[in-house]
């Protein structure tokens, strides 16, 4: 091919291309915003189930979670953001066990990991997709995971006892 | 020459009555400097208020290209948001640099605004609108917007950093090459008009754009035009000026306020103003579609005022200039250079022998078919 | 009336900017001054009615010969770093030498300013006539051809120069 003929079909074909180019942004203009418009549309956001926001402890109708307060959260969580404090109960027939007292998570300093939920033996944490976090100082992002009041469920649902005792 | 039909829309009629009433109850004087006064004020506010209408046109229209709302939160429809932020703008700090030159860093944006302003009393908006009418129009234009680079090579020096140096170098370099473009293709229309003044260009295109006119050569002298006028205002592909991934923000990088907002201001009026020029020049400017004959038609679509026709056209090449600016990558610099010496530049040139043969042997439209146009 | 306040103002300007511009020591600074002195006298041939010659002085000087001063001072390495004062008797003798250049273009034009007054009658000069006194065949035309032949001549000195040096 001479440089003559080169030059000029370098340049037909260099204006075809533009042409392609300014076709495919014309048919972009027409296309359907994609921009979620967060406020308003509260009602049909959704969410990934996947998506980590908020550590959470499911409870039961009978206000019963299924932490054992073993600790291994607290071990693995990277950023100490976990702090599971324990207290020792005796239970009716005279043992001595280990319940969980408070069972505390600081969102300000969680990097949702993840890595306390996978090792949950007991599956008793998992994170939720409630993303509307903000709040007003950072003492709020404290949380207590276990309700008032909560007990841990029993495996065999025969022995569960009626009244929680204290002490 | 004046039109025949009637037109009750018109601006000039209120200037006509303005300037009547003037006469009447005051001396020459008094009545030219009020007015001078009355045309440099309306001018001032056309440029701000065109620029803050820009400016959301271009956010708006960059959106819907990149399948966003664009600014949707100030005002219906967002339409207060860039009234928002030239108030943030005036409101901020005028940051001083340390050992920069104070002096040049201070009068580089007025280099770019007062270049821009010139060309853009040059502009025919309507009959009867039109600041500046020279019989050399098209070299008045061409000659004043090349001020705007020295402002732009000034702000780099002064600025005392490397980054705003580069772009200033680039934007010198990109804007001294495409320049030549942009006149050669305003000179190819010259030769087809036969006029420089813009006045008269307009009414010899009453029937006939000159797009149309000289077929072949105008249409690609049209799109030399628009090429170059995009490289000369620094946007679009050929923004490496102001490229942000390797100079922030280039020449203007250092500058904080209201300097920050003349060298925006002038940017986004470049534009409207290699717009309006390509509209005067090309496509008729303020003059209404007309058919030979037609008398109805011409009727009505004189009752559309000449200032909507120029601003509708020049609203569809700005359009255009979004729309390339939004599709297009950045080029390179040796690629930009590549594209002016090597392939604008002659084709311009072979381009205006071309129209002169056209216009010699009468091959123009107005030539072949005098009855139709 | 309003002319003459023009033509102070403009006056004014060109003086000022003009000693400026070879006083000031840093280069940039001389070469916006310059600047200002070549607007100053594109605002005298607006004031004159020469519109073409405003144009063309805009864009040769401001617009194209000053951008390549700009250009070339911003390639240079730290201008004006080491500037020394002149001897003494040389800023003497370049003062006189300037005063009776002065002197002399002053008593020429001071005295010749009526007759070119009387010359230059015509007012509006037109593009038209222009490309006619560039291009035209008739007498006080034919002016490009003369003005490409002194390209010609810079052509010959040029290449005059470059054989003088080979040796």
């Amino acid at each position: 091919m001479s440089s003559v003929s080169k030059y000029f079909s370098g340049l037909f074909t260099g204006i075809k291309s533009l042409l392609t180019g300014m076709g495919e942004t014309w048919k972009e203009l027409w296309t359907k915003k994609v921009t979620q418009q967060y406020p308003e549309n509260r009602d049909t956001l959704v969410i990934s189930d996947r998506f980590r926001c908020e550590l959470t402890m499911p409870h039961d109708e009978n206000n019963e979670h299924a932490c054992t307060s073993c600790g291994i959260c607290q071990m693995n969580c990277p950023n100490g953001t976990i702090r599971v404090t324990s207290k020792t109960i005796e239970t009716e027939d005279g043992k001595k066990k280990k319940i969980l007292d408070t069972y505390n998570w600081d969102l300000g300093m969680c990097t949702f990991c993840n890595l306390c939920v996978l090792t949950c033996p007991s599956d008793a944490i998992k994170f939720e997709n409630t993303f509307e976090n903000a709040v007003f100082t950072r003492d709020k992002l404290k949380q207590q995971l276990n309700h008032e009041g909560s007990k841990m469920r029993e495996k065999k649902k025969e022995v569960k006892p009626v009244e929680p005792k204290a002490e | 020459m004046s039109l025949n039909y009637s037109q009750p829309l018109e601006i000039s009629n209120l200037t006509s009555w303005l300037d009547a009433a003037l006469r009447g109850c005051l001396a020459e004087f008094w009545v030219l400097l009020i007015e001078f006064v009355l045309v440099a004020v309306v001018l001032l506010a056309a440029y701000a208020v065109i620029a803050l209408i820009l400016i959301y046109a271009e956010r708006k229209i960059t959106a819907f290209f990149q399948a966003r709302f664009g600014p949707n939160r100030v005002g219906k429809w967002g339409l207060l948001q860039s009234v928002a932020d030239m108030i943030k703008i005036l409101l901020k700090e005028i940051i001083k640099i340390n050992r920069s030159d104070r002096f040049l860093f201070f009068v580089a944006p007025f280099f770019m605004i007062v270049a821009s302003m010139l060309t853009f009393g040059a502009v025919p908006f309507g009959k009867g609108l039109h600041a500046i009418d020279f019989n050399i129009g098209v070299l008045y234009v061409t000659a004043v917007s090349s001020l705007g680079i020295i402002g732009v090579l000034l702000a780099g020096w002064s600025s005392n950093n490397k980054y705003s140096m580069i772009g200033a170098m680039r934007s010198g370099a990109q804007f001294v090459s495409y320049e030549l473009s942009a006149g050669f293709a305003l000179m190819t229309i010259v030769v087809l008009a036969g006029t420089m003044q813009f006045s008269a260009m307009i009414e010899g295109q009453r029937y006939c754009w000159n797009i149309f006119n000289g077929h072949i050569s105008s249409i690609i002298a049209f799109v030399i035009y628009l090429i170059s006028g995009h490289a000369e205002t620094n946007r679009g592909p050929f923004d490496l000026p102001e490229a942000e991934s390797e100079l922030t923000a280039g020449y203007h990088t250092e500058y904080s306020g209201l300097q920050f907002g003349f060298f925006y201001l002038a940017e986004y009026l470049n534009m409207f103003i290699i717009a309006s020029i390509a509209t005067t020049v090309f496509l008729g400017g303020y003059m209404p579609i007309q058919v030979h004959g037609w008398e109805g038609f011409n009727q009505i679509m004189t009752y559309i005022p000449t200032y909507i026709w120029f601003f509708g056209k020049t609203a569809v090449l700005i359009f255009l200039s979004l729309w390339v600016r939004w599709s297009f990558p950045r080029l390179r610099i040796d690629q930009l250079l590549n594209l002016e010496w090597k392939y604008l530049l002659p084709i311009n040139l072979v381009n205006i022998l071309l129209m002169v043969i056209l216009v010699l042997t009468g091959l123009t439209l107005t030539d072949l078919f005098p009855g139709l146009f | 009336m309003a002319q003459q306040i023009i033509f102070f103002i403009l006056a004014v300007v060109i003086a000022v900017f003009s000693v400026m511009a070879v006083t000031s020591k840093h280069i940039i600074r001389s070469a916006t001054y310059l600047l200002f002195v070549l607007l100053g006298t594109a605002g005298l041939y607006l004031l004159l009615g020469y519109n073409y010659l405003f144009a063309v002085q805009i864009a040769v000087y401001a617009g194209g010969v000053m951008v390549l001063f700009i250009f070339a001072i911003l390639l240079t390495n730290k201008p004006g770093e080491d500037l020394r004062k002149e001897l003494a008797v040389r800023r003497y003798a370049a003062g006189l030498t300037a005063l009776v250049g002065l002197a002399f273009c002053g008593h020429i034009i001071y005295y010749n300013v009526k007759r070119v007054s009387s010359l230059v009658a015509q007012s509006d000069l037109t593009p038209q006539q222009l490309g006619h006194t560039m291009m035209g065949t008739d007498k006080y035309q034919y002016l490009l051809p003369f003005e490409t032949i002194s390209i010609l001549l810079l052509a010959c000195i040029v290449g005059a120069i470059m054989i003088a040096r080979k040796r």
